[in-house]
């Protein structure tokens, strides 16, 4: 335990604070380049999770530091998976629409891009949220090698 | 080593020109120490400013987020944002985003330094 980060081999848990965003990256990067992904691909998917997390901690726990979640690691043949759970206010990624980007340009608008980012780094994305209990809402980000 | 120590700003001035110069990482967390420099610099009625890349390795949407709230005003003003010195990774990021159309972006300090001389 460092910092309320836990690092298992295929598993940080962190505390909601934009502290831990650091070491999620780097356990998730360094999980993709083991993976095959090239530095910049799992750079992308490092900045994948990163948004996620974001979102989660500032929509889900409303930046609630006594509250903590979960990023797994699994692979199969063809996918990089990364599972996201959190126990906090459901935030489908997915139910928010997608960003025109030659309209965000021209506002000059702020925020909101994250979403996007996730929407084009990753190949699939599934959102359950909490069934209530203690179930937890779980974000599921996938990206084949090919 | 998590937290603010990995981002840091040195900033330098060229004649009417302020130069940050970002290292580490911009993400959710750091974002604001750039937001409150550029603030910090337009506060003082200073209008160009150039961001040079060149020790930067991350950034989120918090870090371009950054760029996109001063931008407007800075133009506004007459003057500008202007970037320089990214390396691949990090220009990817802006590319992902189609952010070159919005902000002109530099392979080297010098080129932008040049380009702000040229506006009045």
């Amino acid at each position: 335990m460092i910092n309320g980060t836990q690092i298992l081999n295929n598993k940080v848990c962190a505390t909601s604070d934009y502290t831990e965003l650091y070491r999620i990256r780097e356990f998730v990067m360094d999980r993709a380049e083991k993976f095959g992904f090239s530095t910049e691909d799992a750079s992308k998917v490092g900045l994948a999770v990163d948004e996620a997390c974001t979102n989660i901690i500032r929509h889900s726990f409303k930046f609630d530091k006594s509250k903590k979640f979960c990023v797994q690691v699994d692979t199969n043949s063809n996918f990089f998976i990364i599972n996201i759970s959190d126990n906090g206010i459901p935030f489908n990624p997915m139910s928010v629409p997608e960003v025109d980007m030659n309209d965000y340009r021209k506002q000059l608008k702020r925020g909101g891009l994250g979403i996007h980012i996730i929407r084009n780094v990753m190949d699939e994305i599934e959102y359950i949220p909490s069934s209530g209990g203690d179930s937890m809402n779980l974000l599921t980000l996938k990206k084949s090698l090919i | 080593m998590p937290g603010k120590e990995q981002f840091n700003i040195v900033t330098k001035t060229n004649e009417d020109v302020d130069c940050l110069h970002l290292k580490g990482y911009l993400d959710a967390h750091t974002a604001p120490e750039l937001e409150d420099a550029i603030s910090g610099i337009i506060n003082t009625g200073r209008k160009k400013i150039l961001i040079n890349f060149s020790n930067l390795d991350y950034i989120s949407s918090a870090g371009l987020g950054v760029f996109m709230a001063f931008i407007e005003e800075l133009r506004d003003k007459g003057g500008d944002l202007k970037m320089s010195d990214m390396k691949p990774k990090v220009f990817s990021v802006f590319d992902l985003l189609g952010f070159p159309m919005l902000f002109e972006i530099f392979k080297e300090e010098k080129s932008a330094i040049e380009k702000f001389k040229e506006m009045a």
